[in-house]
């Protein structure tokens, strides 16, 4: 892989400061959710999408609305049930009543930052009308086709513990999905400053009465930077070095996935893919123009566990993905 | 309906009507076995069945009667209950009571296949009584059965097996895939794919030495480089293998040089703060 040319280097510098300036505004809404956010902005730079589990109220939403509103990007959000259909979300075409002709009306899918939220409640082909345009970045309406905006980027969430009446998506679909993060509940110090942040924010006058003010009214509307800036460090993700020692840790981590005893389905190439871009995205918001092992070894999770899958056997021993991650991780190591 | 059809129809109907009916003329039967005689002209009035008891040694029926000329043709069933000869008429009798002394005889014969003094069927062979008691004795022998089985299978089997079965050969441990590597790279001998086992390698020898095996491997690597000597080799393999240009040129030679002639011993965790420190690297 070719190193970074040399007049690239001082955008390198810009471009970190662009991303931290990111995380510091998302940071004073969103309390301890540095990973979270982290993993925002790989998904940003890589044009990946990014599913994130966790239970609710742990700042999903608000974390996505901070970000889209840091950037200057669109923000859309579609909140799945049972009863919503493919045309809710790629759009229709309408009858006009005073033209008499077919009127195209776009769907919420059209915007840069879409918040899919509880995407495991929607009905399969509702799930697969937005991974289908996930995977293409174009849908259809009628018999025309659509390219969305560009950057596009999914960010859907589901719920790990409420699983009745829903429906899990299927390995494949799973697989588009460049990161898979799993939210964690806050730590004490977290939780205090997060109730502290919430007791000060007081009421907002509405009309002749007042409303509570949540944490979105904080959000300010004054972004860091513009999408423009966003596609010029979505260029410099690429020039960042990746070296031949690196891609043979990468296969080789996935090749293992492939042949351990315990996992009934090992990685795709996708997700060696998904691993070296995401790897390469971690090294510049860090401040690196060459990707490292720890890149790796950090983002193994969440690009790796939601494309494997245990044997029925491991599964009645007890054992984890987790847990045949890391030992393949330490595997890898040794 | 076609001429042709007409005549085939015709043609069928000579044809069945035309052929005599196979009669039936068994004269002879074992006892208890039913038996035929058709197509028998009697003269005189038509006949029935003569009322028998329970030891008449044949029982007639008049299954069928037709006119013949002046005389009357029968289908008669007869089965007989006594081995011997017999005459039909005799168990015959007029319908109208007139008398049936002028029937000719029709003799039949009903032959035994029981031995002549046997008069009922055979009694059943006597047989001894099923064995009541001895359950106890029974099931222990079945116990002391299966349990040489079990010593059989667990003992033999596995002593046969280990004999077929030639040990695998030992996987080489961590420090004997370390130092091969070790002289390949300083002898500029080793391709992208040993560097990169160098490197995995290096790491777990520094996990293994600092007792890192429980940590993540994410949170585990980041505590490696924050250790003075761990920590400053590998910083030096990383910019040696994953950074575009060196900041300066990389002594590998002195680097790798007390991984030369490491052991598997040297695997082992270090000793906590204030022991005595054994490891080579």
């Amino acid at each position: 892989m070719t190193a970074p040319e040399a007049t690239t280097k001082p955008r390198f510098a810009e471009t970190r400061e662009f991303l931290d300036q990111i995380r510091t505004r998302v940071g004073k809404v969103v309390v301890g959710q540095d990973v979270v956010v982290e993993r925002v902005l790989i998904a940003l730079l890589t044009s990946g999408h990014l599913l994130l589990q966790g239970v609710p109220g742990l700042a999903k939403t608000l974390l996505v609305a901070a970000v889209s509103k840091t950037v200057d990007l669109a923000f859309a959000r579609i909140q799945f049930t049972i009863d919503l259909l493919p045309s809710d979300i790629v759009g229709s075409e309408i009858l006009d009543q005073k033209t008499h002709e077919f009127r195209t009306h776009k769907g919420p899918i059209f915007t840069n930052l879409l918040l899919a939220d509880e995407i495991n409640r929607a009905a399969p082909k509702v799930q697969s009308a937005l991974l289908e345009a996930m995977q293409e970045r174009r849908v259809t309406i009628g018999n025309q086709n659509y390219a969305l905006p560009a950057p596009f980027l999914v960010i859907a969430t589901q719920n790990p513990v409420e699983q009745a009446g829903t429906f899990e998506l299927p390995e494949a679909q799973l697989d588009r999905f460049m990161l898979l993060h799993r939210l964690e509940y806050l730590t004490t110090e977290q939780e205090i400053e997060v109730l502290r942040r919430n007791a000060a924010l007081g009421v907002r006058r509405d009309g002749k009465g007042a409303v509570a003010r949540t944490e979105f009214d904080v959000l300010g509307d004054q972004a860091v930077g513009s999408s423009d800036r966003l596609v010029q460090a979505m260029e410099d993700v690429q020039q960042v070095y990746v070296s031949e020692a690196f891609l043979q840790h990468v296969v080789e981590i996935v090749n293992r996935t492939r042949r351990h005893p315990q996992l009934e389905l090992g990685c795709s190439p996708r997700a060696g893919i998904s691993l070296v871009k995401a790897s390469r995205a971690r090294a510049l918001i860090h401040g690196r123009d060459y990707v490292l092992p720890e890149d790796l070894f950090a983002l193994a999770e969440d690009v790796i566990l939601h494309r494997v899958r245990l044997s029925y056997e491991a599964v009645a021993e007890g054992h984890t993905s987790q847990q045949v991650l890391q030992e393949i991780l330490s595997e890898a190591a040794r | 309906m076609s001429n042709v059809r007409r005549f085939g129809m015709l043609l069928a109907l000579l044809v069945t009507t035309a052929l005599p009916a196979q009669s039936r003329d068994q004269r002879s039967a074992a006892v208890g076995m039913r038996a035929y005689v058709e197509q028998l002209v009697l003269p005189g009035s038509e006949l029935e069945p003569a009322p028998g008891d329970m030891k008449s040694p044949v029982v007639v029926r008049v299954l069928k009667v037709w006119p013949h000329g002046n005389q009357l043709r029968y289908d008669l069933e007869w089965t007989g209950l006594e081995a011997g000869e017999y005459d039909l008429a005799k168990f015959l009798r007029r319908k109208d009571g007139a008398a049936s002394d002028d029937l000719p005889k029709v003799a039949v014969v009903v032959t035994r296949t029981l031995p002549k003094q046997q008069m009922e069927p055979s009694e059943p062979a006597p047989s001894p009584a099923p064995r009541l008691d001895g359950y106890s004795r029974l099931q222990g022998i079945a116990g002391i059965a299966w349990a040489v089985g079990l010593l059989l299978i667990l003992f033999v089997g596995r002593r046969r097996r280990r004999a077929a079965v030639a040990p695998p050969p030992p996987k080489p441990t961590l420090a004997d895939r370390l130092r091969p590597l070790v002289e390949a790279v300083a002898g500029d001998r080793a391709n992208s794919a040993a560097k990169a086992e160098l490197e995995r390698l290096l790491l777990a020898f520094w996990r293994a030495r600092l007792d890192l095996q429980q940590q993540k491997a994410a949170d585990a690597i980041l505590t490696i480089k924050r250790h003075p000597e761990a920590g400053a080799l590998l910083r030096q393999i990383e910019a040696w293998l994953h950074m575009p240009a060196p900041p300066a040129r990389v002594d590998l030679s002195g680097l790798l040089a007390p991984y030369r002639t490491v052991t598997a011993d040297d695997f082992a965790p270090l000793p906590a703060p204030g022991q005595t420190t054994a490891g080579k690297a």
